[in-house]
């Protein structure tokens, strides 16, 4: 298979995402009012509404519409005033009725977009000659550096019930066909889920990652799930076809299941666009279906071949009277919604002096941004990007950090008092305990000096050792400097500051 | 001695409350003319005599501890078997369900037992609530009381056929499409179709989700207009979020004169090929005596009327299919033993555990909600249902209520009709108040000069103008010589009080 950079040359692929999120965080299922948690023991967390016994009818929980609403709202969809719920029938015993409660032709909220950054060391993906966005209209402009912006049109957001978990047990890799027992679990049955549907106006795996990074991060600010790909919170499917460069007519496309994390989601696609590129130039046909990602073969498998659309007989719910949403629950929403990512990634940049791309890290993590909120309005602001620096390049390697502990490590680092090995290594020490960074430093003998008398004495000490080395800096030999340095400090045990020596040499030696 | 079944709801909570008799005694009575009756009428399918000496033992308690007693205290009544009642299986009288015992209690059941009544068991019906004979119940026919060669009507066969035969005094039932009013009046009992959202679903297996409705059956409008309120006690049920709030006392205006007000008749209706010349002549009587009791009789029309059956067995069987999806042998209901895989297991549990006629209407519902054909007649039945609706709201703007015919015969011999498509048609009268939402009651009120059987007319009114309804009913009932009849060959037979 030939290389992507390469397939992408000749090739446009044509990308559309299906996510799935489940609302985790509210307390109650989306028609019942059984608790919402997967940890407990199977089947715990059932009544008769999830279990579908007869006579069983859906009550809807109307935080979960609260949390859609939102969800669209964050990703400039329009709320639709009037929308209804359907009956989606299939016949599986995931799903307790035989039907899916799902939504028909109109959403709660749709036609939506999102503006996907695309920074410059994960904009080379794109070709040169895809130059204009996915509506056919908006020109992608590239930076000096090379990154660009994408317009992602949303296609909708809808709102769904999940189905319960089956293990098949005894038989082929844990699929129901030769099991000798299935196992069902109905707690997860019923828990509210959200699918958002994207026009197909991705064009890189690249942007497929990004897109999904973006979603998570705003959905997470929403506090309307935990976004958890691993344990399955968030759910991603991709859907991929290629059609030759300047052609505007789609191509048959493939839709590919497993992507359980973002390297997989990348992954896939990547490998997919080459597969199908390679079938395409041998002459072949690419067939619609449903492909699994391998995550240890990196390749992807055929699950079912879509030979005719299923029927699954929709139709209009008839124990769930339509939604009529008002102005009124509309503003409420609204007023709910916290700061998004984008708008937080701004405001820490322009108020705090930090870089995009540092502020966009700090923004995209509600915990993280708490975190640097709280620490930064008990410091002084110019020490403030070191405070971003400490929580980006160093808190997270410790999991139990305060809030307390990151205040002082940070101003211990902005008085250069410690270098920042020695910052990892206090705060490897204190993670996890009330300790304060300044007095283990301290009873480690780690703080260096700043007194710049008494380390200028240990500099005339050194400099009166170490003629030699003073004369060949005063003769043009500048590396010999660091020889100097590590002498200082040598001397004074580690616990002057390198940069002060360094500064007091050069002094002494101008 | 008097027999229990010479008693109205009313006199029983009375009597208990005076210490004439206590509910204990009235529970034995009340199992004691089941007993005597049931074999004839075969109305029941299971009879839960611990429950019911278990709640009347509770009612005479209270009533030592000097409690107030609650309105149908010590009241024997009787659910038709589509209605969950936990201590009893919840059958909808298939194989599908012969051993499914309830899981919880149904909000209609549960509010009646709140008003004290004593519950005597689970009544037979069509299965699944398909049909109107109740000679489709997996287990056995029901027989009409006043001719047990006969059919007592459906779906809410058994039901009809207990309180016409004296066996409790008040039955629930459930309408979808006639399901309460017709065996109503074959039986020659009061039969109620609250306005859709009046009672609770919640708990009642579904048929049509948009079209069922429960309701009380009664020997007396008192007597249903008392179950009315113990179902609507409580307000709008927070399990089922088509119920409405229509809580009030259904008793207040039950004696309301009707003069000054209107009551619509459509003559296209009565004109009908098919309805039998003493249907006929008993609803122009109706209409007489509502005449005669100061009442204005005004000409309505439906005009969308002849779409109703279409429209209504299009909707009815898509929404009975989706419904009845879920009886699939995995977790509960008949397992077909011994199939190698899911797919084979969901099958044949299917198609052994449901009956010709659910298998029919789920084959019915399964075609026309598939792509293609749902456009053509599920949204086209939409459609209509639209039209029907408006052509009751112009029709209420003229009259208070509607007089019409229940059924266009009296009740028929069991097997005399066969074909599925002659007994649809029988339900031109009842349907189009399912479709429409509104609410409907049917009155006995004679017995047909040919047949000497039963006839009851039917009142529709306005959607959450049951109060109305009723006092109309009342009216109707004052003028005819039915109130509080027994079928004349279970009048006082076993169910004796002290």
């Amino acid at each position: 298979m030939r290389k992507l950079s390469e397939v992408l040359r000749d090739w446009e692929a044509v990308i559309g995402l299906e996510v799935h999120t489940e609302l985790t965080t509210l307390e109650t299922k989306m028609f019942c009012g059984c608790r919402i948690s997967h940890d407990d023991e199977p089947n715990a967390n059932v009544c008769p509404v999830c279990l579908g016994l007869p006579g069983a009818l859906p009550v809807p929980n109307e935080r979960a519409i609260e949390s859609i609403v939102m969800a669209g709202l964050a990703t400039n969809c329009e709320v639709m005033r009037r929308s209804m719920f359907y009956r989606k029938h299939y016949f599986y015993p995931d799903m307790a009725k035989n039907f899916q409660t799902t939504q028909g032709p109109v959403a709660f909220v749709m036609h939506g977009h999102l503006d996907l950054e695309v920074p410059a060391d994960r904009a080379d993906e794109r070709p040169t000659w895809a130059s204009v966005a996915a509506d056919g209209a908006t020109p992608i402009e590239r930076a000096a550096d090379g990154s660009y912006v994408a317009p992602i049109r949303i296609l909708r957001i809808h709102m769904e019930e999940d189905a319960a978990k089956m293990v098949h047990v005894g038989g082929a890799e844990g699929r129901i066909g030769g099991a000798t027992e299935s196992l069902i679990d109905y707690n997860r049955c019923g828990t509210p889920l959200i699918e958002l549907v994207t026009e197909p106006d991705l064009r890189t795996p690249e942007e497929a990652r990004l897109f999904m990074e973006k979603l998570r991060e705003t959905f997470l600010a929403l506090g309307i799930s935990d976004c958890s790909l691993e344990h399955g919170s968030m759910r991603c499917d991709g859907n991929v076809s290629l059609r030759r460069r300047g052609e505007s007519s789609l191509g048959t496309k493939s839709e590919l299941k497993n992507l359980n994390s973002f390297k997989s989601l990348h992954d896939a696609l990547a490998y997919e666009i080459c597969r199908q590129a390679e079938v395409l130039e041998a002459g072949g046909v690419v067939l619609q279906e449903t492909r699994h990602w391998e995550p240890s073969r990196r390749r992807t498998v055929v699950m079912r071949v879509k030979e005719t659309a299923d029927d699954y007989r929709f139709f209009p719910d008839p124990d769930l009277a339509p939604f009529d949403l008002t102005d009124e629950f509309v503003e409420r929403c609204r007023a709910r919604m916290p700061e998004l990512p984008d708008a937080k990634r701004e405001r820490f940049a322009s108020q705090w002096g930090l870089t995009r791309r540092d502020a966009g890290r700090l923004a995209g993590d509600p915990d993280l941004a708490r975190l640097f909120e709280g620490a930064a309005a008990q410091l002084r602001p110019q020490e403030v990007p070191t405070l971003a620096n400490v929580l980006i390049n160093l808190a997270p390697s410790f999991g139990a950090l305060t809030m307390l502990q990151l205040v002082s490590i940070t101003e211990l680092l902005f008085r250069d008092a410690l270098t920042f090995a020695q910052a990892r290594e206090v705060l490897g020490i204190v993670n996890g305990t009330d300790q304060m960074p300044i007095v283990v430093a301290g009873d480690r003998g780690l703080l260096q000096s700043t007194d710049t008398d008494a380390l200028g004495a240990i500099v005339d000490e050194v400099l009166a050792r170490c003629t030699d080395q003073a004369r060949q800096y005063r003769d043009g030999n500048r590396k010999v400097l660091g020889f100097l340095v590590g002498q200082c400090m040598r001397a004074s045990e580690g616990a002057g500051n390198p940069k002060l020596f360094n500064q007091l040499l050069v002094e002494r030696l101008g | 001695m008097t027999s229990v079944d010479a008693l109205s709801a009313r006199q029983i909570a009375a009597g208990i409350a005076a210490g004439e008799f206590s509910a204990t005694e009235v529970a034995r009575a009340a199992l004691d003319a089941i007993a005597s009756r049931d074999n004839q009428t075969r109305a029941f399918l299971q009879v839960s005599e611990d429950l019911a000496l278990t709640a009347a033992a509770r009612t005479d308690a209270a009533r030592a501890a000097g409690e107030a007693l609650p309105p149908l205290a010590g009241v024997p009544v009787a659910f038709k078997d589509n209605m969950n009642l936990l201590g009893t299986r919840t059958t909808c009288a298939s194989r599908m369900l012969e051993s499914y015992e309830s899981a919880y209690t149904a909000t209609c059941v549960q509010r009646m037992l709140d008003a004290g009544a004593t519950p005597l068991g689970k009544l037979n019906m069509d299965e699944f609530a398909f049909g109107s004979t109740t000679d489709s119940s997996a287990f056995h026919p029901s027989n009409n009381p006043w001719d047990i060669a006969c059919v007592p009507g459906g779906s809410s066969g058994g039901s009809a056929a207990a309180v016409a035969a004296g066996e409790v005094t008040i039955a629930l039932g459930s309408d979808t499409g006639g399901s309460i009013r017709q065996p109503a009046s074959l039986c020659g009992v009061v039969g109620m179709k609250p306005t859709y959202g009046a009672v609770s679903r919640y708990g009642v297996v579904a048929f049509g989700s948009s079209l069922d409705q429960a309701g009380p059956l009664g020997r007396r409008v008192e007597d249903v207009a008392l179950a009315m309120n113990a179902l609507t006690a409580g307000g709008r049920d927070p399990c089922d979020s088509t119920s409405r709030h229509c809580e009030q006392d259904f008793l207040a205006h039950l004696d309301d004169p009707i003069e000054g007000r209107t009551v619509g008749i459509i003559p296209a209706l009565l004109q009908a090929d098919g309805l039998a010349p003493e249907v006929r002549v008993a609803t122009q009587a109706a209409a007489t005596q509502l005449a005669d009791a100061g009442a204005h009789i005004v000409e309505v029309d439906l005009p969308n009327m002849a779409n109703s059956i279409s429209a209504y067995y299009v909707l009815a069987s898509c929404e009975a299919f989706s419904n009845l999806a879920r009886f699939d042998g995995v977790r509960y209901g008949y397992q077909e033993p011994g199939c190698a895989t899911l797919a084979e297991q969901s099958s044949l549990s299917r198609a052994h555990g449901f009956g010709p006629e659910a298998k029919r209407r789920q084959m019915l519902g399964a075609y026309l909600l598939s792509s293609g054909v749902y456009e053509r007649y599920y949204l086209a039945a939409q459609k209509v249902r639209t039209l029907i609706t408006r052509d009751y709201q112009q029709a209420f703007a003229q009259a208070d209520v509607l007089l019409m015919p229940v059924s266009p015969t009296v009740a028929w011999p069991h097997g005399a009709i066969s074909d599925p498509a002659a007994l649809y048609l029988a339900d031109v009268y009842t349907i189009s108040n399912n479709i429409a939402g509104n609410c409907g009651i049917s009155v006995p009120v004679c017995l047909g000069a040919d047949s000497e059987l039963p006839i009851g007319v039917q009142l529709q009114g306005p959607a959450f103008a049951d109060a109305r309804l009723l006092t109309f009913a009342r009216a109707l009932e004052r003028a005819c010589q039915m109130e509080g009849a027994v079928a004349p060959s279970f009048a006082g037979r076993g169910g004796e009080l002290r």
